[in-house]
Order: C-alpha cells, then structure tokens, then sequence
C-alpha cells in the first residue's frame, strides 16, 4: 500500500490564560491508500487535536500548529495557502464530525449542504448538484431522498443526521475521511449501522479512514492499525491484532482490562487505571503515566521518551516494556 | 417485606400529554414512555435496565423515585405504594431511596462545597450542623474515596470521577437501602469508569444496597448487575438472570442489540457476523400496533402486527415478550 498520509512531529499548542496547553505534543502517524487506522484515547488526549491539525481547522488563536509536517500525497498541507487548503477539505479530505446537529447548518436545508461542497469542488450546475445530492442520500439509506433535501437539520434523527453527515462527506469521492467518534452520540444499533455504512463506502471508493474514537470495541472490529494516545503523545501503535493482544504500553493494557468483556467469564472486579489523565499545562515530567502506573519505578519520571520499534511495525514508549521488565496478562 | 424484596413494580405507566395551542392548550396525544412495566428488586440485588434512548428507561427510574407521579400502576417500597403517598408523607422514603445521575457536571450545585453538596441531604431531614455532621460528612469523603481536605472545594475544582464520587456520597449519606443509578458512568472516561464502577460494586458489599442499573452500555450492566431486562418504546421485552440474559437471549432485539456490541479484540471481530437491525426506532407518539417492535423484528410474522405480546416467563427465571414464545400470547387474543 502506498503512503497517503503522513503526519511528521506535529505540535499543536493552546495559549490560554492559564498556560500553554500542549494538546498535540511531537505527534507521528502515518495512512496507507485504503487503510484504516485509529487514534484511541481518552478525552482530552489529543487525538481530535491532531484530526483537526490535518484539515488545519483549529482555531488561531488560541491554537496553533508549531511545527511539523503534514504530508498528503507529497505536498505539505501546512504550507498550502488558505485558498488551497480550501480545495483539500471537503474534496480530497472529508470529515465526519461526532455531533451531526452542531456540524450541520441549521438554516441550510439538507440538500443545499449537500450541493454546495459538490458545486464547488467538482464544479456541476445546481441541477446535476441536486440529482447527485439525491442519489446521495438514497445511497446512505435515508427514506423518500428526493422530499427529503429540502429538510432541515432538525427534521432529522440522530442517526439519519449521521447519514446524512456521511452523505457530505462521501460526495467528493476523498481520497481520506476522518471520522471523530462518529458514533458516540447514537445508540447501539444505528452505531452498528452507521459504521458498517461509512466502511462500505470507504471500500467502494478506496478511500481510507482515520477513526478517532474511545470505544475500543469499534477499533477492534474496523482499523487495521491503532495510534494510542495519552496526554498529547502517541505511546503506542502497531497492528490492531498486536497492540490488542500483545499490548507493550502499560497504559493501553490497562484500559483494555479495565472494559468489561461480554465474550470473557464475569469477572468479580474490573482492574482500573487508578488517578486521572494529567493537566497538559504542567504534566508529569518523563513519562506522564508514571504517576497513574503501577509499573513505574523512579527513573520513568525523567528523561524523553520516544517511539521505539519492539517487533516490526509495533512501537512503544515504554522503556520497562521494552526490556521486558513488565508483564500483565493479556489473555 | 417477609418476600425479601426491597421494590415491587406492578403494571406502572407513565403518559406524557402532547399538548398543541399556546393560550389555551389542548391534549392532543399521550406519548406511553412508560407502558406497562412490572419487575422487582431483592435486598442486595442490582436490577440492570439496558435498552436505547427513548426507551423509558429514564422515566422508569423517575417514576420509581417518585420524581415523575406515575400515570397507573404500583410502586411498592417494602411492601409500601409510593403511588399513593402525599409528598410529605414520601419524605421519610426519600431517605431510603436515593439516586445517582448521569452527569455529575450538572447535578451538582456550583455554589455548593463538597461537604455542603454531601450535607445537604441530612439538613434536609433535620440534622443540625453538629460536631456528628461534621463527622458523617468526613466518613462519607472516605467512604467514596475522596481526601478530607476535599471538603471545601467547588464541584469545579473537582475532575469528573471525582464528581461522581461526591454524587454517590450525597446519595449514601442518608444510608439509602435502593439507589437508582441513571447512567452513572456513561459521561466519564473508560479508565475512570472502572473505578466508579469498583466504587458501586464495594458500596454494596458493605451496606447491602439494592441498585436498579440503568445503562446503555450492555458490558457494563452484565459486570455489575444480577438479573437484566431490557426495554423498547416504553415496554418491557426481556427479564432474565444476568448469565441466562446474555447467554441465551430470547428476544430478537435482545440477540440484535448483543450482537451490535463490538468486542475489544480484533481476531474475534475479524470472524464475527453481526445482526444489523433494519431502521431506527419509531416515535413513541405513534408506536407501532402488535408488538412495538415488529417493523424492525428480523423474525416478524403474520401474529406480530396485531397481537400485543405479554412478558410473560418462558423458562424460570427468564420472562420474554415475544410471539416466538407461546407462553407470550395474551390470554385472550382479540385485543389487536
């Protein structure tokens, strides 16, 4: 698979009147043409930072991209011009946001949303906008498409407003979607509809996926690769299959102890990551989990920590990983 | 309570007028969020309610607590109908039955200290700000594991796990026997929710609460909970013992809804198939007639779309309310 994405020690900073908020801090990740990947943390980890740093939609100030590099099919997206960057989001990169109700104009009708981007990406007459807009939504499942985009936002369910989000984001045929915790805000069954829809989609249009998400049970079943995020850094990546079964970070094993499994026996206490994730203002030098670990020892609170390979393709921050010094059980 | 239940519901509705006109307002429909719904709770036992949003869940717990008065139906606390008690008369039940809320950003007073958040229950019931107050207050801080020099801080200076251990101190500090716990984790982190949960778990070791669980998330109220049932537009579709629930589930949306949940492990998930329920649940002002759930049903037949299944038990210990099961047909078959 040839390299679509490239995402080269990205930092995204806050000002806030707090102190710098390191959101993103020397962040790496890479996409393969037709791969699905995820970025998994908790909230305020930065993996919705680093989403939007790729479509360079955070707002300045208080944000800023620093530095790194955004490499999308070879050109750095963070030297594009304004008006070129507009020429990326929407037709070569799409996004899908995790409330559709927010992301959706509430005073545009439906269709209008959806022939806009398409008049103005792939330059069709209003008419050829509004016969694909139509297909569109009949293609992503929504009932009566032709009634229908001339609807609003709040005519809409959740679900059908996901729909409809995914309709957007399919129209320009992007050679990339990301999707923030695209199904966070609706129940169990339409979440299972909606991503085997978004999947469907990005299959028939070779396109890939970064999936941002908490949920580690929609990783397992959709990305090939998974990104782990903790306090603004990647600590670990690698296949799924390793990183879910041979986790290497001490942070990624405990959250993947810590959900109740419906295919294991019940068990009579979850193991849980003790504290809460650090204040990005002032995190723990070194390694931040060392104060929520139960592996750390004296020197993890000092020195830098980098990726490193431990089995091909499968890297980690841990130092105490690497060298074997810790063992949880994965099985 | 010779029956060592703690609470009985009996055939509890709950309708909400629709009204239109904005002078004069007129009825012009009822939507049934709650229709119907029996079960019961043992001492020391925890009910988990799963099923999605919309489904009633939420308004059964407030009918059970007496926040919403229930439309028909019983109540029973200890063999007491809440259902039919004045709101002084409920006040001494209050301090049995308590609740935990969802978001702990906004069910807690801001202009509250943590120890005037925990208090105010006891003030509430009549306690002075005594030295024994200031005492049980300092126990509760313990007992959620929060530090007693917590005590004077604002909600906001507090992340949201440790919000939610100052809403189950608030709700333990009146020694409540039955606690609704209203999605007391679905607003915090996955490494957070474990603790809450552990929190919960012990809490009922050592005083011998009886929850009703209400969640979303079907992995958590299998960990948590003794028996599960399931709602759907307001009707109860399946009540089992935790293990028979999620081994052998009977109602087809119990089975589709198991079978959405993707499991944390890639090589499973690769093999897996999953049961993808057609469409989105329907408005609850116009449910569907026969089974609510047969326009989505992937095992819908002819009998569906006009008899109204009754829960009814199937195999002891397992209740389901489903035309696939005999022991699911009305009495009497001319109510469709």
């Amino acid at each position: 698979m040839a390299g679509l994405l490239e995402v080269r020690n990205l930092k995204t900073y806050f000002y806030t009147q707090d102190g710098v908020v390191k959101a993103v801090d020397d962040v790496s990740f890479n996409v393969s043409e037709g791969e699905t990947i995820a970025l998994v943390g908790e909230s305020g980890c930065g993996k919705s930072v680093s989403a939007l740093s790729v479509l360079r939609l955070i707002q300045e100030p208080p944000g800023k991209i620093l530095a790194g590099e955004i490499l999308f099919g070879g050109k750095d997206l963070l030297k594009l011009s304004r008006q070129e960057m507009q020429k990326v989001r929407g037709a070569e990169i799409a996004m899908i946001f995790q409330e559709p109700l927010t992301s959706l104009n509430p005073v545009l009708t439906i269709g209008r949303q959806l022939t806009e981007t398409m008049e103005l990406h792939l330059g069709m007459t209003e008419e050829q906008a509004k016969q694909e807009a139509i297909k569109l939504l009949e293609s992503v499942g929504i009932p009566h498409a032709e009634r229908r985009i001339r609807d609003y936002p709040h005519h809409f369910s959740g679900g059908m407003r996901q729909r409809v989000m995914i309709a957007m984001a399919i129209s320009c045929a992007p050679k990339l979607i990301i999707a923030d915790e695209p199904t966070t805000a609706v129940d169990v069954t339409v979440q299972a509809q909606l991503l085997e829809l978004i999947r469907k989609f990005t299959a028939e249009l070779n396109s890939s996926l970064i999936m941002i998400t908490h949920n580690l049970g929609v990783v397992a079943r959709y990305a090939r690769r998974v990104y782990v995020m903790y306090a603004g850094k990647i600590v670990e990546h690698g296949t799924a299959l390793d990183v879910f079964h041979h986790p290497a970070h001490p942070y990624t094993a405990g959250l993947l102890a810590s959900v109740p499994r419906l295919d294991e026996p019940k068990k009579v206490r979850l193991a849980s990551i003790a504290g809460q994730p650090p204040d990005l203002i002032a995190p723990p030098p070194g390694c931040a989990f060392t104060p929520r670990c139960i592996f750390a020892v004296p020197e993890c609170s000092s020195g830098v920590y980098e990726l490193v390979e431990i089995s091909p393709g499968h890297f980690t921050t841990c130092w105490r990983a690497r060298e074997g010094k810790i063992a949880w059980k994965t099985d | 309570m010779e029956n060592g239940l703690i609470l009985e519901v009996k055939n509890l509705t709950k309708y909400f007028p629709v009204t239109s006109g904005f002078i004069r307002q007129k009825k012009v429909a009822e939507v049934k969020a709650v229709d119907g719904v029996s079960f019961s709770i043992k001492k020391g036992e925890t009910l988990g309610l799963v099923g999605e949003s919309g489904c009633g869940k939420t308004t059964l717990g407030k009918c059970v607590l007496q926040l919403y008065r229930p439309t028909s139906g019983e109540v029973l606390y200890r063999g007491t109908d809440l259902c039919r008690l004045s709101e002084k008369e409920l006040k001494p039940f209050r301090s049995k039955i308590q609740v935990i809320f969802q978001d702990p950003y906004d069910s807690l007073n801001p202009r509250f200290t943590a120890s005037d958040i925990i208090g105010e229950p006891l003030r509430i019931h009549g306690m002075k700000q005594d030295k024994k107050y200031h005492e049980m207050i300092r126990e509760m801080l313990d007992t959620v594991g929060l530090a007693p020099y917590m005590a004077d801080r604002y909600p906001h200076e507090f992340s949201g796990g440790q919000r939610q251990r100052l809403g189950i101190a608030r709700a333990l500090v009146l020694r409540p026997d039955f606690i609704v716990c209203d999605e007391p984790i679905s607003a915090l982190d996955v490494s957070i929710q474990a603790q809450i949960i552990n929190l919960l778990v012990d809490l009922q070791d050592k005083f011998g609460i009886s929850y009703l669980f209400i969640s979303h998330d079907l992995s958590v109220v299998r960990h948590i909970s003794d028996r599960v049932a399931i709602m759907y537009l307001g009707k109860m579709m399946e009540l089992a013992d935790c293990d028979e629930f999620y081994q052998t589930p009977l109602h087809p949306y119990t089975q589709a809804l198991l079978s959405a949940v993707p499991l944390p492990d890639p090589a499973i998930e690769a093999k897996r198939s999953m049961l993808i329920l057609k469409g989105e649940v329907p408005s609850p002002l116009n449910p569907p007639r026969g089974c609510v759930f047969h326009p989505r049903c992937p095992r819908v037949f002819a009998d569906c779309r006009h008899i109204m299944p009754v829960l009814a038990e199937y195999r002891p210990g397992h209740s389901v309310a489903c035309l696939l099961y005999p022991s699911s047909y009305p009495p009497s078959n001319n109510n469709g």
